[in-house]
């Protein structure tokens, strides 16, 4: 894929009465990734995502989706933009058949084919009432709304967080396959982190309206270890590598870093880390300084 | 757009015309048999000829008559409020129901969203109160013969008033279903402020609209003019001094007091501030576009309210 940014954010910031929900976030996110977006419940994911889809206007710094702005040139960014918004609204009194005419009916690069040929391989019924389906078959309407439109960029807010595990990866099944036929670039928030590795390569987690963490799964793994050793000796290892999370018991203690460079001493025992133990170490995390801006090379394993 | 801003409002639309229909199946057949017994009483010719109140004996049978229904129909200036805080549901609803964040995301702008919904919503409740009004108008015609296009019953139900009330209703229900994203206590809400406003414009609004006339007789004789017309307030004076005075908009009072008696009328003397028939149009054409603006102006303030905060 190409070094092309379909979304890029300069100190975004949005601002609802007298809290900020989002604060001082700058981002991209390059062409054919698919990115989790993760961090707590109120960390400001759900407002980055309507301020992409131009639900909402920034109070403070820019976005641009697809190189313009998705609020004030809405006519221009919405037909490439697919978005299901938390816990995927749908009209309830539609049946999906009309569900799938209102999708012909509003957007220019509607693809009906596409629409029916999905909805069939639901198994589902095109006279049957949106309202009398279950949670997991309204989602996959609400994305094959979306995915009809024949998006650039596929925002997908909390997506299968009212979804049991079943419906959960079928639900995500479905977007890899969205990803592998037509290459969209997908946006999806979540506080459910086990499934996001099967789907996502790149990650950004949220923590208080902030960016943490931005970069490529991959890379973000590889430059944080799991460090065992001796409880003395924690302080050193702070004056080289930034400490992301530590607990100790009696004679031991586990540190989480991003590792600068090797970790020579040996009295370290090194483990690799995965994805949901590194985002719940980066939601516990209060930095003084934002860590995405420091310039960082992998460590070699 | 257009169809789906229709889809979304169709069953509201149904339910719009379940109740003129409802009306309908009420007023019809009970307006055919009342404006055979007019005919047949012969009260037409009778008014004709004489003016003001010497066919009361017959008025009063035929008006006995339809009592009940009358008294039904009056209760049919609720109906232009019902039809407009229904029709302010698909709106709500959309609020309600986050659904707005769908349509805002397919490749139509909020703006021309905003514009088609609320504008087959007006659409709609100007059509629904019009056929309404017809209805109405139609079937009260030989009671307005007899009381006149003032009184309260004909005057709320018939011309155009009707139109100014059911977008007054709309209005208020779509800025409070904006503020609250409630679709229920919105459109509750939006109903008892419609009969709330209603009941002040009834008492109060009216009687301002036009400055009225005066009116000054003596003895038992009323003016015939004053039949038709709306009395704001009356008084009596015997020897310049007020004996008894009425400033509610009921009955003549000189037509019922004992000081019309003969006898003691001789030197009363009778003030009436009234509004006379031909004061309709005046009335409701002001009425109307009084109605319509309050409630366009609460409809823009719902609009702009929408597209500015909802996200």
């Amino acid at each position: 894929m190409s070094d092309f940014c379909v979304v890029r954010t300069r100190g975004l910031g949005k601002r609802y009465g007298a809290a900020w929900a989002l604060r001082d976030c700058t981002l991209e996110i390059p062409s054919g990734t698919v990115t989790a977006l993760v961090g707590s419940n109120g960390a400001g994911k759900t407002t980055l995502l309507h301020l992409i889809t131009g639900l909402g206007r920034p109070t403070d710094g820019s976005v641009e989706v697809l190189g313009r702005s998705p609020r004030d040139e809405a006519q221009n960014v919405l037909q490439d933009v697919g978005f299901v918004a938390q816990d995927h609204p749908l009209y309830r009194n539609l049946s999906i058949a009309e569900t799938l005419d209102l999708g012909r009916r509003l957007n220019p690069h509607w693809d009906g084919e596409y629409a029916r040929e999905r909805v069939s391989r639901l198994g589902l019924d095109p006279g049957h009432r949106v309202g009398k389906l279950s949670g997991g078959q309204q989602a996959q309407i609400a994305l094959t709304l979306a995915l009809a439109k024949r998006p650039q960029l596929l925002v997908l807010d909390e997506p299968v967080a009212s979804l049991d595990p079943l419906a959960r990866r079928e639900f995500l099944s479905g977007v890899l396959e969205a990803v592998a036929e037509a290459g969209v670039t997908v946006i999806l928030s979540s506080h459910i982190v086990s499934e996001l590795e099967r789907v996502c390569d790149h990650l950004i987690t949220l923590a208080a309206g902030h960016t943490q963490l931005e970069g490529s799964i991959e890379e973000l793994l590889a430059c944080h270890r799991i460090l065992i050793g001796p409880r003395a000796d924690a302080a050193s290892v702070a004056r080289v590598h930034n400490v992301i999370r530590e607990s100790h018991t009696e004679r031991q203690t586990t540190l989480l870093v991003r590792a600068n460079g090797h970790v020579y001493d040996t009295c370290w025992q090194q483990h690799e880390v995965d994805l949901e133990e590194l985002v719940l170490a980066y939601m516990g995390y209060d930095p003084g300084t934002p860590l995405a801006a420091a310039p960082l090379e992998p460590v070699a394993r | 757009m257009t169809w789906v801003a229709w889809r979304l409002q169709r069953t509201e639309t149904l339910v719009a015309l379940l109740v003129l229909a409802l009306v309908a199946v009420l007023l019809v057949p009970t307006g055919i048999s009342m404006a055979n017994a007019y005919h047949h009483d012969g009260i037409g010719s009778c008014l004709s000829s004489n003016p003001g109140f010497a066919c009361s004996n017959k008025i009063g049978a035929f008006q006995s008559q339809y009592q009940t229904l009358n008294f039904i129909t009056n209760w049919f200036t609720l109906l232009p409020g019902v039809l407009g805080v229904l029709l302010a549901a698909p709106f709500i609803l959309d609020l309600e129901h986050g659904t707005y964040r769908l349509a805002w995301t397919q490749s139509i702008t909020r703006r021309r969203w905003l514009l088609i919904k609320l504008g087959l919503a007006v659409l709609a409740v100007i059509a629904a109160n019009e056929a309404l009004s017809l209805l109405i108008s139609w079937w009260r015609a030989p009671l307005t013969q007899i009381t006149g296009r003032l009184d309260s019953g004909t005057y709320d139900t018939t011309g155009t008033v009707a139109i100014g009330y059911g977008l007054f209703a709309l209005g208020l229900a779509l800025a409070l279903g904006a503020l609250w994203r409630r679709s229920a206590v919105s459109l509750t809400v939006g109903f008892v402020g419609y009969f709330a406003v209603r009941i002040i414009d009834e008492y109060w609004l009216r009687g301002k609209l036009v400055s009225p006339l005066h009116a000054v007789w003596h003895g038992t004789q009323v003016p015939g003019y004053l039949s038709s017309a709306s009395i704001l307030s009356q008084t009596v004076t015997v020897n310049g001094r007020v004996v008894e005075s009425n400033s509610s908009s009921g009955g003549v009072l000189g037509a019922h007091s004992q000081l019309a008696a003969p006898g003691s009328g001789q030197h009363a003397v009778f003030h009436a501030t009234y509004q006379p028939a031909s004061f309709f149009w005046t009335l409701q054409i002001r009425e109307t576009l009084l109605f319509t603006a309050v409630g366009a102006a609460m409809l823009l303030f719902a609009a702009w309210w929408t597209y500015r905060r909802a996200v």
